[in-house]
């Protein structure tokens, strides 16, 4: 069954470029897509389609069937988004705080808050810095934190912007430990990067943008072949001819 | 954002526990009493309002440093109360003839200003944005033809926009620092700050705005529980009592 439907996408910015040109996708409920691209080549634009921030000039993106456009309020609690600058993305004042902010917004009562944000805290293993300001988290902690935001929305797709940018290596695995969680436990997972190293050995699918268009889409291994006439680098073991390891191997 | 100094700290003092609603009718009292207050009592007001400060975590030295710039606010007051006051001149120097008079009222000017500042400190750091927001909104629905709840985001939003504000001042000072402008004048560097600093400002906002959007910010939210409690009514009586005793003294 499909979750995420993008029909014809377009975008043009005021200055009358396009970041979007002319996209379509469609995301199976539990998959596990990678988006790669070099910078500019249109994937956080393509994002912020998927909770309406930004609206197509033309075409359609529809989330479990109902249009975006038609239930704005639906879509961004269905569709939890991690950016790519973590700092920029944390509204509360404490850990919880931060946590309690979309439950918060979306009216339910204190009591389901609670519940919702403890459990979220538990998962992403931030209980123990519930208190704590989140400016204070490491790199690798506010990510987990904007998971945890996540969870408590109950959104069914997760996006991840640039997940891995600015992290050391035990903050890649602790943040890819987090996503791997959420697609075990039944999330779509859309992850965009330039750094296919990281992850695409748990991804099912790999679609490759340039320019604002998708100029490729299939299975990793199939269209990794191609990712460097684009700007992206192939992982090291792949242009050996190895297979592609996780890095929490 | 490792360093911010501005703001909530989480903690569990009297001061966290009361009802933010209590301290902001505190700090409206306490605002209007110095009005009328004199010295001594002042001054005491400044030791009791210190002592749940050092309480909470904040150090001298770390209170002088958040209200450096104040400081410069305050001797512009004092100087130009000691300055246009009519009285008996102290010295002459240059055609500047400060007068006792006027020296003795910038003195209490600034002072009363200082016991502003220090309870305005209080209240921010025990207090969390949300809760002020929720305080001046049910404070103010009572009152008609006012949009409380538009007037309780607009607080909440810009009280929860200044340390990042602080944040940027600091960066940007730090990267112009690492060029060497300390070697240029005051207006030439302040000039040089406020540009960049607006800009990246500016920048900060509209991120912090889309990420706010993307977990479906409202204005009607659940906003935090706002209970007062046998301690908070004392905790009034005790605001009402001190400033009735500083205003008849």
């Amino acid at each position: 069954m499909k979750i995420l439907e993008i029909e014809n996408l377009s975008h043009r910015f005021g200055d009358g470029t396009f970041g979007n040109q002319e996209i379509d996708l469609s995301v199976r409920r539990e998959e596990f897509v990678v988006i790669a691209g070099p910078n500019g080549s249109g994937k956080t634009t393509l994002l912020r389609h998927l909770n309406g921030l930004l609206m197509p000039h033309v075409g359609t993106v529809r989330i479990a069937g109902i249009p975006v456009a038609d239930d704005l309020r639906r879509a961004r609690q269905m569709v939890g988004m991690v950016f790519q600058d973590p700092d920029t993305q944390i509204i509360g004042e404490t850990v919880y705080d931060d946590v309690a902010f979309g439950p918060e917004n979306l009216k339910l009562n204190r009591k389901e808050i609670e519940r919702r944000v403890e459990d979220a805290l538990s998962e992403t293993g931030l209980s123990a810095f519930a208190a704590r300001r989140p400016h204070l988290l490491s790199g690798g902690e506010k990510r987990r934190l904007a998971i945890a935001g996540m969870l408590a929305m109950k959104a069914e797709i997760a996006v991840f912007d640039e997940p891995f940018s600015n992290l050391d290596y035990p903050g890649v695995r602790q943040v890819l430990s987090a996503i791997l969680a959420l697609h075990r436990a039944g999330k779509t997972i859309l992850l965009t990067t330039h750094d296919l190293e990281k992850v695409i050995a748990h991804a099912d699918r790999l679609v490759l943008m340039a320019e604002g268009r998708i100029v490729s889409d299939g299975p990793p291994e199939t269209v990794m072949a191609e990712t460097e006439r684009f700007g992206v680098r192939q992982p090291c073991t792949f242009r050996n001819g190895g297979r592609i390891e996780s890095w929490l191997s | 954002m490792a360093e911010l100094n501005f703001g909530y700290l989480p903690g569990d003092s009297f001061f966290h526990r009361l009802d933010a609603r209590v301290k902001l009718i505190g700090l409206i009292l306490i605002s209007i009493a110095t009005l009328h207050a004199r010295m001594a009592p002042l001054l005491l007001l400044q030791g009791t309002a210190l002592l749940p400060l050092f309480r909470i975590g904040l150090s001298p030295v770390k209170i002088l440093r958040e209200l450096r710039y104040f400081f410069v606010l305050l001797f512009f007051v004092f100087a130009a109360r000691s300055l246009s006051t009519p009285g008996e001149a102290l010295f002459s120097f240059m055609g500047i003839s400060p007068t006792l008079e006027g020296t003795l009222m910038g003195l209490l000017v600034s002072c009363r200003l200082l016991l502003i500042a220090l309870a305005g400190m209080l209240l921010m750091a025990t207090t969390r944005t949300w809760e002020i927001k929720a305080a001046v909104s049910r404070l103010l629905a009572p009152v008609p033809f006012i949009p409380h709840a538009r007037i309780g985001v607009m607080i909440g939003l810009t009280l929860r926009f200044i340390p990042i504000i602080l944040h940027q001042v600091r960066q940007t000072q730090d990267a112009q620092r690492a060029r060497g402008i300390e070697t240029r004048g005051f207006f030439y560097r302040l000039t040089r700050l406020m540009i960049p600093l607006m800009r990246r400002t500016l920048k900060d906002a509209d991120s912090m705005a889309i990420a706010m959007e993307a977990r479906c910010y409202a204005e009607e939210r659940t906003d935090p529980q706002l209970n007062a409690e046998k301690r908070d009514w004392a905790a009034l009586a005790g605001a009402i009592s001190i400033c009735g005793f500083v205003i008849l003294l």
